[in-house]
């Protein structure tokens, strides 16, 4: 029974994402996020069928594995791209850290004055950084995983929608800066933006999501704690 | 087709960037450093391919696999949301307006800066 279970919610995991996967692929619209879709079809279906999250913590762990090796990865597209990175090393580099910083100080800000807790304060601080790394961040500084999970994948979504349109607003046009606000706020999704808008951005977030990270993860803990009580 | 050929490689390709993953995790554990291990493993491999001591074509197969589904990881860990019902009823509209507030402060900081620092050094 119990692995007629495990391999059911396997299943339907995989499954889903395929299907979504082909959804977003077919209309590239940011709110149909493959991600997003799956975990409410998988949450309804929890909710129908009277499973629980320790029902479904098995088959969550065998699914995860990879996504250490998977984060590891990620130092490929970064070595690809080392040369514009070597050209546009100033403007790269203080700009994704000007934005991290930007970023963390205003979700921590606006949260606290908004009156949450704090631990979801904490869970809120890296929500700009690719979710492998995020939670990592949340739980090394005392937040709850899975909610910043939620809250990068929100802001993933959020960054791809409004990103475009504020970053024209404000007369942001050359493609190095575009691609490198949408990766620096919205990771991987705000990656897939900015391939959209062509080559060079699309290379820009990458680097920008890399570096966002790695900056996010130093400065974590000597500066979440200047906004929290 | 072609990727089950590839199988195999793609296989032992993951092995290697787990090992690096271990290696990281290893690292800050042994350093006690408040880094999360796959961001020093992911350092660890970036510093491996820029010095040449492991060629890309070495874990590009399983690396491409990994990272073309790198979305498909999230959606498990997301599931656990489930927990947070009461928070999502209650503070849900806050998030949102907070996460929406962030994400335009940032990508406008970022985009203006590097425009900024951008059209002078090119200049």
């Amino acid at each position: 029974m119990k692995l007629f279970l495990f391999a059911g919610y396997l299943l339907v995991t995989i499954g889903a994402y395929l299907v979504t996967r082909r959804i977003f692929l077919r209309f590239k619209y940011p709110l149909l996020n493959p991600v997003f879709l799956s975990t409410l079809v998988i949450i309804a279906l929890l909710q129908a069928t009277g499973g629980t999250l320790a029902d479904y913590q098995p088959a969550k762990d065998a699914m995860t594995f990879l996504l250490g090796p998977a984060t590891v990865a990620l130092a490929l597209p970064l070595y690809h791209n080392r040369g514009v990175l070597r050209r546009h090393a100033l403007p790269v580099f203080a700009g994704v850290v000007a934005g991290s910083l930007a970023t963390i100080a205003t979700v921590l800000i606006a949260g606290r004055i908004a009156g949450l807790g704090r631990g979801v304060l904490i869970s809120l601080g890296p929500k700009s950084v690719t979710v492998p790394i995020a939670v990592e961040i949340s739980r090394i500084a005392g937040g709850e995983p899975t909610l910043t999970a939620a809250f990068v994948v929100a802001t993933g979504m959020i960054g791809s929608i409004l990103g475009p349109t504020l970053l024209s607003a404000a007369r942001v046009k050359n493609p190095v800066a575009r691609g490198l606000a949408l990766g620096t706020v919205s990771h991987g999704q705000g990656t897939a933006v900015a391939l959209m808008e062509g080559e060079t951005a699309g290379a820009m977030g990458g680097v920008a999501m890399a570096i966002a990270a790695v900056c996010t993860a130093l400065i974590a803990p000597y500066y979440f704690p200047l906004f929290l009580r | 087709m072609a990727m089950f050929k590839q199988l195999p490689k793609i296989a032992f390709q993951i092995l290697l960037l787990w090992l690096v993953f271990r290696c990281g995790t290893y690292l800050v554990a042994f350093l006690h450093l408040a880094l999360p291990g796959n961001v020093a493993g992911m350092l660890l491999m970036f510093a491996l391919l820029a010095t040449g001591v492991v060629k890309p074509v070495l874990i590009e197969a399983g690396g491409g696999f990994l990272l073309k589904h790198f979305a498909f990881f999230f959606i498990p860990i997301s599931v656990g949301l489930m927990a947070f019902g009461p928070l999502m009823r209650q503070s849900g509209l806050t998030l949102l307006a907070v996460l929406m507030a962030s994400a335009g402060v940032g990508v406008l900081v970022t985009g203006l800066a590097v425009q900024l620092l951008h059209g002078r050094s090119s200049r």
